[in-house]
Formats: structure tokens, sequence, C-alpha cells
């Protein structure tokens, strides 16, 4: 499997350098949202704070949403949707590979990739910026770390999943732009969650939301306190990813079924 | 020999959203969905033995395209049982898949960026093949298949008939025995499509591969498979060689008449009219010197021999009816009819 990882990895790699353009234009997308975010807030904040957060504490907030949004983010929607209403999908299971496996494999190649960039521009940023340094503590870089896969796992099962939509509707992408709207307010995106009225918090909280992106940048940044509250987060990442993984399975399992085929 | 392929009471009904016209039906239709079924396999049942090369016949919906899709696992048939290569293709999982490989003349696996190399190097990862068996199989497919000099160029600079050799390629480095090619043909010019059927011929030759292929294109047909299955509206309407299909569909033979010019006199009295022809048969088509004369099957020797005797003939040629319009007749009226 890794022999076969690594030749997947290794493709879509060469195909990104044939679209060197297309790299920086969505690393580009990457840096921007965040950056607005932080531009704003930044005003807001002046010389005081807003719930706690002062400027220093939202550049750190957002420097850390640009790293691990890029590392947990999942395109696959848009892949699903597209094998299976072109017909791509057919080889695809003519191969004695899943599919879930190419998409992992792709996933892996464009994290890689993007964080890599930004984890130099943050650490560049850093040199000359104080206020965006993070305290080089091993037991929060490697509890972060386990959030992060949490996450990025949970966010392709939830990504892939819904492009399995398209096994019974050809608007499953409208689905996901839905939930990544959505995602904008609830994942703590564009605001911390510290920020948002109380019972907006509370859905994030209660639904997957703060699980695919706020927990573990709260956890970096060092805004969740005590052991308490850390094992909550991570239970909450393990238990709504394994309801992703079960949605998963009964997407495909009914969806391939039903599949049509289409396209020769 | 046990059967490489056994399809029985294969059967596959699909559910349509039907909508009527307009904004109305458009409403309708959003809260009140109705669905039709469309039977696009029905009952069928056959046989093919390792080795075969068998084309399915049938024009565009026909349920040919359905069918191959079964047989290979990617669809899911509504009734009846299929076992392919030794396992039942929805639960066979990667050893079925190892055994089988799926070729779609309108889609491609080929990294479309990427030189074709790259695909053969991911396949060959995905099958597991061996370093040896990879660089000696790739040599062997390049080489019957001529692709010198197009492995390290991008597919998207090949042209339509090397990226469907490159598509073969990818899909036989695995050594499949058994192969299921839809329209492989498809949108090639007479050269690619007369390369790509030398190769298959060779291919089944040296490895005892099974082929079954879906075409429009009759020379596919009449150069390769040795056995048709012909569908119609998702029902099999006939299953053996292509030539006792042709015997009993087609009552009438051509035949096909280059006259010369009557000995002595020369002049127009002389000359076969179209009228004079018709006695003999059904002219279907008369400019001098050509002609050619349609006459019911058991009728064609005796009528040759009149014919002979009739006219100045330079030469003389007894044709069954083109195939294309043989297969026509035969879904237009049915198979069985014709008997």
């Amino acid at each position: 499997m890794i022999r076969r990882y690594a030749a997947l990895i290794r493709n879509a790699w060469l195909v990104d350098l044939q679209y060197r353009a297309s790299i920086v234009l969505w690393l580009l997308w990457g840096v921007t949202e965040p950056a607005i975010a932080l531009g704003i807030w930044w005003a807001i904040a002046g010389e005081g704070q807003i719930a706690g957060y002062a400027r220093a504490d939202f550049a750190r907030y957002f420097f850390a949403v640009m790293l691990i949004n890029q590392l947990t983010i999942a395109w696959d929607s848009w892949y699903l949707d597209r094998w299976i209403r072109d017909g791509d999908l057919n080889y695809r299971l003519a191969r004695p590979l899943h599919p879930a496996h190419e998409a992992v494999a792709e996933n892996i190649a464009y994290k890689a990739r993007t964080a890599s960039v930004i984890l130099v521009v943050w650490l560049l940023v850093a040199a000359a910026w104080p206020a965006v340094r993070l305290p080089l503590d091993p037991g929060r870089w490697a509890l972060t770390l386990v959030a992060v896969l949490l996450a990025a796992a949970m966010r392709f099962f939830i990504s892939f999943t819904t492009g399995l939509l398209a096994f019974w509707t050809t608007r499953a992408t409208a689905v996901m732009e839905l939930h990544a709207g959505v995602s904008l307010f609830l994942a703590g995106r564009i605001a911390p969650l510290a920020l948002l009225p109380p019972a907006v918090a509370g859905v994030a909280g209660a639904l997957w939301f703060r699980s695919m992106l706020a927990f573990p940048v709260d956890l970096l940044t060092g805004a969740v306190h005590g052991a308490d509250a850390i094992v909550r987060g991570l239970a909450a990442q393990i238990f709504w990813l394994g309801t992703w993984v079960v949605a998963y399975r009964i997407a495909w399992t009914r969806g391939i079924r039903k599949y049509g085929a289409v396209g020769g | 020999m046990p059967s490489i392929v056994a399809a029985d009471q294969l059967s596959k009904t699909f559910q349509v959203k039907v909508r009527d016209p307009g904004l109305q039906g458009a409403l309708r239709a959003l809260f009140r969905p109705r669905y039709r079924d469309v039977h696009a396999v029905r009952d069928v049942t056959f046989r093919i033995d390792p080795g075969e090369i068998v084309a399915f016949l049938g024009p565009n919906g026909a349920g040919k395209t359905t069918t191959l899709k079964m047989l290979a696992g990617l669809l899911y048939p509504t009734s009846g049982r299929v076992e392919a290569a030794g396992f039942n293709p929805w639960t066979g999982g990667p050893p079925f898949k190892r055994r089988i490989a799926l070729v779609l003349g309108n889609r491609q696996q080929l990294v479309w960026d990427l030189p074709p190399e790259e695909t053969f190097l991911l396949n060959r990862a995905i099958y597991d093949i061996a370093g040896g068996d990879y660089r000696e199989r790739l040599a062997e497919l390049v080489t019957l298949l001529e692709l010198g000099d197009v492995l390290q160029k991008p597919v998207r600079q090949l042209s339509l008939g090397e990226r469907m050799k490159c598509e073969l390629v990818a899909s036989l480095l695995h050594r499949p025995p058994l192969l299921f090619l839809d329209e492989p043909t498809l949108g090639l010019d007479v050269t690619a499509q007369d390369a790509i059927r030398r190769f298959l011929t060779e291919y089944r030759d040296r490895h005892g591969a099974t082929v079954l292929l879906t075409s429009h294109y009759m020379q596919d047909v009449t150069a390769l498979a040795s056995r048709v299955l012909m569908i119609n509206r998702g029902r099999l309407l006939y299953d053996g060689a292509l030539e006792a299909l042709v015997a009993r569909i087609a009552r009438t033979k051509r035949i096909e008449l280059v006259l010369g010019a009557r000995g002595g006199g020369g002049g127009d009295g002389n000359r076969v009219t179209a009228e004079a022809l018709a006695a003999f048969g059904a002219v279907k088509s008369f400019r001098f010197p050509n002609a050619v004369l349609e006459v019911r099957r058991e009728d064609a020797p005796a009528t040759s021999a009149r014919l002979l005797a009739a006219f100045p003939v330079a030469d003389l040629s007894i044709e069954d009816p083109p195939i294309e319009e043989v297969i026509r007749i035969a879904f237009a009226r049915g198979v069985e009819e014709e008997e």
C-alpha cells in the first residue's frame, strides 16, 4: 500500500508542476481570507481587547487558521461529483484500489505542498514580527498535530461523503458550498468562536464545526486551557470523525448500487 | 472447458425521472417526482469460453454497454447472476479486478498532463507488478502497438489513436485474462482502427485472453469477433457466428456484374439495358458497364449461369448484402421472423 501511495502522490506532484501558476493562485486564496479577517479584527480591536483578544492575539489566531485550514481542507466533493457525473469513476472502480485511496493521496500531496509554503511564510514573518511567534512547547505542538490529523480526516470524510451525494442528485457541490458557507462562521474561519454570540458558538461546539478547525487552532495558540478541555475537544473530534466515517460507508454502499455508470 | 463469463437471466432496470414540459411540469417534478422504469437489460443469458472474442451488437441504447458494465462489476444488476473470471463481480473485490481490464473508448485513465509512462508506472504500483514483469510486458505492448516514441510525450499532445493505444497498454500491464472493451475504436481513423484490431487479435493469440467488446464499427466485428451477441431494447436477439446470422437474415444475394461489349455489332441496340437485366432479378444499380442485381439466395447460382449465357460478362461475383444492411434488417424486423 505504501508503494501505491508513493506512486499516487508522485503523480499528483508531477501534475502540480505542470500548473505552477494555479498553485500560486490557490495559495493566495488560502492566505487572503485569513489576511482579510485579520485586517478587519486588527482595525476593530484598536489598542484594546475584544473578548480577551488583543491585536497580537488576532494575529496569532489567523496565522494558525491559515496554516491549519490548509492542512485540513478537503476538495474531494468537487472531484467526486465530477467523477460520478462524467463517468470518470468507471475506470477507478475497475482497478483493485478503492477510489478513496486516490483521494487521500491527493490530499496528502496537496497539503504537503501548500502547508509547507505557508509554514515558511509564517517563519519569515515571525522572524520580523514577534506578535505571531508561538512558544516552542513540544507538548502543545504534539497535541496540535493529533488534532490536525483528526480534523483533516474528518473534513476528508465530510467532503467525500458530500461528493457521493452526486449518486442521487446533480447538486452535490451546492450542498458542499452551503457547508463551506456555514463553516466560515461556525468553524472559526472569520472570527474566533469566543467572539460569536454564545448560542452560535454553542451550535458550532455541539456539531462538528469546532472540531474541523477552531479546536486545533485554539490548541496551537494556547486558547484551550486545562487538560479537561483538551480531552473533551479531542473526544468531540473522534466522535464526529466516527460519525462521518459511518455516513461515508452508508453513502458509498448505497450509492454504488444506485450508480448509473454514465458516460460510456 | 469451463466458461470464463456466465450471465444468467441478467436484468438491469433504471428508474428515470419523468418531467412534463414547461414551468408547470418542472414545478410538479420538484414537488411530486414521477419515475418511469427503463429496462436497459432484460433476462440476458449467455456463456463465453476462454479465448473467445465476442462482440455485442446493437443500436445506441440497446443495452450493450450496460451489460458490459454489469459484467465488469460497475453496475449492480437488478436481478440475475453473473460470474466473470471466476468471481461474482460485485463481491470479487481486488482479486477479481486484477483479472479484468476495462477500456472505455470515451473515457480515459491516462493522466492528461503527464506522459503516458507515468500512468503506466502508477498502474504498476496499483497492480503490484514486479519490476522485471513490468519492463517485459511494457516492451511487448509497445512493440505490438508500435508506440516507440510517444511514451515521453504528455498525453494531451498525443493523437486520439496514440491515446487509445496507450490506454490499452495501461489496461493490459497486469496481463488480465478477461478484457472488456467499450467502443475501443471510437473516433479513430481507419489506420488506427486497423492497428487496434490487429493488436487485439495478436494479443488474444499470444496470451489466450478473452475479449468482450462493443462497437459501432462493423469492421471491428467482422475482423475480430468469432461470435456476436445481438442486443436490442435490452433483449438478447441472437447469439452465434456472424456468418450464420447473415445466412439467416439475408434472404438475398447480390450478383455484381461487369459487362463487356457484345462482340461483333457494337450498335446501341446491342447494349445491355436495365430492362433486360430486370428479367433476372431486382436491379439495385446499373451504370454501364457495372450492374448489381439482387436475387433470392437459393437462385443465385442458377441466375448467374443464365446471366453469363445472356450477356457478355467480363466479371461476375456473388456477394452477401453489406453487413450493415443485414444488421439493420435484423434490428428492424427481429431475427426470428426471418427464419
